[in-house]
């Protein structure tokens, strides 16, 4: 009895304080996870409209889609559909390549056929600053709108501005140019043939 | 302030100024260096980060302060930890959702401000000990110390490395940008030699 | 096979190119403080990674098997901070009672241990990382504490050297050191690519 007494005199304020400190952030995490939830998805919505400047309004699809990832794990993708009005306008979703550094993440948009990219954003990198980072800059990202979906290849010398399958790598920044090339084919067509099974697109061209 | 005693207002005076210049966190008592390295390369997120840790400063140690004359000795860090992570985890949910870019931005380094060095020392050294006000004045005072300490390396790390200041193009258009001074090797040179002039100049006062 | 190159590479990563002093800033204060004497740098090291490893997955573990599953995300930083101060309690407490010779030699390094930012941070990367296995969570935290025991030896051996060298009195001290882990991060950056 004693020693519970002690216990208690010793720690009421420890534990006093938890159940106040946890009520605090309760309050505040339901003042404002809404807000957070909208913050994410604007973002998303803001770099998607860039690419795919004639949809109005982007809806994660409902169907799975499990693709193995870079490093040979399965992992779950949210896909979003992209409309104006009713029609389907495109398809957009977030690929994660890997970089000289470390991972690029990148938000992709393709057309509704799911056979020319409409383009790409970069959501968060690590490359070198003056170099690897250039392939944020739209001489470099412009060469993938309106190239095929599958097979890029990566070429060192080039005219950027024809749009192909063949994307001019940045001058001294090989491995971060490739490791966007290397993730559109790795993941765009394991997409494509999910979006296929699903009957979201057809199988045309 | 004015209405108490000369000797109180020296007191508050005196708070006030230290953090500042003669106990600069950052310059002077080499606390927090974790943040200081890792968020100063714009000055956009440095001031951010300056902000968050005069709020959880603040709020920190108002609690403490609050709560001085009930601590367990034994269980004192314990209980600072747990007052720190909560407002952190406050200033993060803030963050979140009216600064998401700043957000992304800074990453793991809101949440590091609990282990900040900073902010556990101001609880120890001074808001267990003294009453509400004097304790609120040293917060502002050491965060405001923090966050100049921090905007003025951001700011000759973002200038030189990028040819911009808070995001606006300052350097003419012929300014090679020293991309270095962006990567981690600017962190530490432009903190080691900023260091060095702090030393300067106190001895040359001295 | 697969499993086993991605586990390499993870550790490669975290020990290298991604190092926790070197290119995310973590542990900075314990690199400037007790980084004087080879030996005393090698004992933290050793601390800090057994300190980290047991954090590492522990935190990993409640944040997979409890957090997340009840959604409780939120408290995330609360949880971990309170795991990682009692994991440094209660080696404390084992060492000192079950092994005082290991306690004599590293022991007096724990209690710093709890504030030091690599520790928190590597569990907040892991988050971060997206790490979803068990056996790549521990990996990667033995990777984080030998990459810092890495960091601090070699800052260490140059810094007794560096007491032989004339430096600008103004440069004494944090300045210098600052200045050579600048330069030492700077050779780092060449391991970034090899994987």
């Amino acid at each position: 009895m004693r020693s519970i007494r002690h216990f208690f005199e010793q720690s009421w304020l420890l534990i006093a304080a938890s159940f106040f400190f946890g009520l605090l952030i309760a309050i505040t995490n339901a003042a404002l996870s809404p807000k957070i939830e909208q913050n994410r998805n604007s973002k998303l919505n803001e770099l998607a409209g860039g690419l795919l400047p004639d949809a109005t309004a982007f809806t994660p699809i409902a169907e799975t889609i499990e693709i193995q990832a870079l490093d040979g794990k399965q992992q779950r993708l949210v896909v979003y559909r992209a409309t104006t009005g009713d029609r389907t306008a495109g398809w957009v979703f977030q690929v994660v390549g890997s970089g000289f550094a470390d991972k690029i993440e990148l938000v992709v948009a393709v057309d509704a056929a799911f056979a020319t990219i409409a383009g790409f954003d970069v959501l968060a990198s690590n490359e070198t600053p003056g170099f690897g980072d250039q392939i944020k800059y739209s001489y470099y990202r412009d060469q993938f709108k309106g190239a095929p979906t599958d097979g890029l290849t990566l070429v060192k010398g080039g005219d950027p501005t024809t749009i192909d399958a063949q994307i001019v790598a940045i001058t001294g920044a090989t491995v971060s140019s490739t490791a966007v090339v290397r993730a559109m084919d790795h993941y765009l067509p394991q997409i494509k043939t999910q979006l296929q099974q699903k009957g979201l697109i057809g199988h045309g061209n | 302030m004015a209405t108490d005693s000369d000797g109180q207002t020296c007191v508050y005076k005196n708070t006030l100024l230290a953090g500042l210049w003669r106990e600069n966190p950052v310059l002077r008592l080499l606390l927090g260096m974790c943040p200081t390295l890792a968020v100063t390369a714009a000055v956009k997120p440095a001031f951010t980060m300056g902000m968050c840790v005069v709020f959880v400063l603040v709020c920190s140690n108002v609690m403490v302060s609050l709560m001085r004359n009930m601590l367990k000795p034994h269980l004192r860090i314990l209980m600072f930890t747990l007052t720190i992570a909560t407002f952190v985890t406050i200033a993060d949910l803030l963050l979140k959702a009216f600064q998401p870019d700043m957000s992304a931005a800074l990453g793991p380094y809101v949440p590091l401000i609990i282990v900040n060095c900073i902010i556990i020392a101001r609880a120890e050294a001074c808001a267990s000990k003294n009453p509400i006000l004097l304790s609120i004045v040293d917060a502002l005072s050491m965060g405001a110390g923090f966050t100049v300490a921090l905007c003025v390396l951001a700011g000759i790390r973002e200038v030189l490395g990028t040819g911009k200041f808070f995001d606006i193009q300052v350097m003419p258009k012929a300014f090679v940008p020293w991309a270095a001074l962006s990567m981690p090797v600017g962190a530490f040179l432009t903190l080691g030699f900023l260091l060095g002039l702090v030393a300067l100049i106190t001895k040359k006062r001295s | 096979m697969d499993t086993v190159y991605l586990l390499i590479t993870g550790f490669l990563s975290v020990v290298l190119i991604n190092n926790l002093v070197l290119t995310k800033f973590l542990g900075i204060c314990p690199y400037l403080g007790v980084s004087g004497r080879i030996d005393m740098a090698f004992g933290m090291g050793l601390a800090v990674t057994f300190v980290m490893t047991l954090s590492g997955t522990l935190t990993w573990l409640i944040d997979h098997m409890v957090l997340i599953p009840l959604g409780l995300e939120v408290t995330r930083y609360v949880c971990f901070i309170l795991v990682i101060a009692s994991a440094v309690q209660l080696v404390e407490m084992y060492l000192r009672k079950f092994f005082p010779p290991l306690y004599d030699s590293f022991g007096i390094f724990l209690p710093l241990i709890t504030t030091n930012c690599a520790i928190l941070g590597l569990c907040l990367f892991l988050n971060l990382w997206g790490i979803d296995s068990l056996l790549e969570a521990v990996v990667l935290s033995v990777g984080g504490g030998i990459g810092f025991t890495m960091a601090i030896c070699i800052m260490a051996g140059i810094r007794e050297n560096l007491r032989m060298v004339d430096v600008p009195e103004c440069l004494q001290g944090a300045p210098i050191t600052l200045i050579t882990a600048g330069i030492l991060s700077l050779a780092f950056m060449g391991f970034a690519g090899i994987i």
